[in-house]
């Protein structure tokens, strides 16, 4: 059983850095502001998610386990905010030059 | 103001439940923590209605659950989207700009329209379109791949959002 | 598990420091802003991954800390940038 938990744990760890590797490697290549806006938010929340999800089994109780869950949560709600925030600052800031 | 005092109530009791819920996970369940996180969840209920009056509508759970399953899948779909852009030797972008037209004036609807539709594939919402002009009223999106049936998607999570949310 | 999620975190930090290098380059300040963005993902994946090979749950909770504070930041910074591009525009729009 514990294999198994383990076994999920790598997996979705490894996995969660596949798209967090994807984020960076965006924000290195996309030409623009907001391409590189577009790599950041979608591909490191989704790779976050995975963290969150592979880390759950390995967590020492069931309220840490919620606990990792919410931060996740938090962090995509939040995301949904900001990057909003940052693509109008951007806009801008091309209109502006 | 009768009939609408029942539904307050309901939503206070409803918002205390669910963020005290939160709380146990959060600070846990010893018994000075329950003693506080009864205080602060009366309280957070407090500002929770103040800055998002209950509306007319009950949520119906359901129909909360399908939304948040679709907002979760299209996310992962974003990342997918993303992931195979970037590592694409050839790097395929076509990015720009679109204007959404939306009859949805300002106001819980369409925040949650953008919030909702910043984490799909290919799309962030970039603000409000000019305030005079044939896009008034419209919201202006930056796209990854301005030839992608952007409209059409939007419109289809338009159509999902507006069964669930609605301004009073 | 303890190494191969010890490695993970030795991943994601050199992941998070080559975005910041990238993000903190500019040319803007939406560039810059990022950053917040970067960290409250990057920072809080290295500090849930430590928290658990630790078994210190408190790591969590810094990590929810994190994540609220690199929201607050980035929405203050967007207000700033707001008023300064435009100094006697219309004042702030409906959000």
């Amino acid at each position: 059983m514990s294999v198994l938990l383990d076994l999920v744990t790598i997996v979705m760890v490894s996995a969660g850095m596949v798209f967090f590797l994807a984020g960076t490697v965006g924000l290195l290549r996309f030409p623009d502001t907001l391409t590189r806006l577009h790599a950041l938010t979608k591909a490191d929340n989704i790779g976050l998610g995975l963290v969150v999800i592979g880390l759950v089994p390995q967590a020492g109780s069931l309220r840490d386990g919620l606990k990792l869950l919410c931060v996740w949560l938090l962090v995509l709600l939040a995301s949904a905010t900001v990057s909003q925030l940052v693509a109008q600052a951007a806009r801008r800031e091309g209109d502006s030059s | 103001m009768a009939p609408g005092q029942n539904g307050d109530r309901r939503a206070a009791i409803v918002r205390t439940g669910l963020l005290f819920g939160l709380w146990t996970i959060l600070a846990g369940t010893g018994v000075a923590d329950l003693l506080v996180g009864t205080v602060v969840a009366a309280l957070a209920a407090r500002v929770s209605l103040n800055l998002l009056s209950p509306g007319p509508h009950r949520v119906d759970p359901a129909t909360a659950a399908r939304l948040s399953l679709r907002f979760l899948l299209q996310s992962v779909l974003a990342g997918l989207d993303v992931a195979r852009r970037a590592f694409d030797p050839r790097l395929p972008l076509r990015p720009g700009f679109i204007v959404y037209p939306t009859a949805a004036p300002p106001g819980l609807f369409r925040s949650a329209f953008t919030a909702f539709t910043s984490l799909l594939p290919g799309t962030v919402p970039a603000g409000p379109a000019p305030a005079r002009g044939a896009d008034a009223g419209g919201i202006v999106y930056h796209c990854l791949d301005v030839d992608a049936p952007v409209a059409a998607q939007l419109a289809a999570e338009e159509t999902a959002l507006a069964g669930v949310i609605r301004d009073e | 598990m303890n190494e191969f999620l010890t490695v993970m975190v030795g991943l994601v930090l050199a992941l998070l420091a080559l975005g910041l290098v990238r993000v903190l380059r500019g040319p803007g300040d939406a560039d810059r802003m990022m950053a917040a963005q970067l960290i409250g993902t990057c920072g809080i994946a290295a500090l849930l991954l430590i928290g658990v090979i630790g078994g210190t749950s408190a790591a969590i909770d810094v990590a929810l800390v994190l994540a609220l504070l690199a929201t607050f930041a980035a929405a203050a910074f967007a207000d700033c940038a707001r008023r300064t591009a435009q100094p006697g525009g219309p004042g702030p729009e409906a959000p």
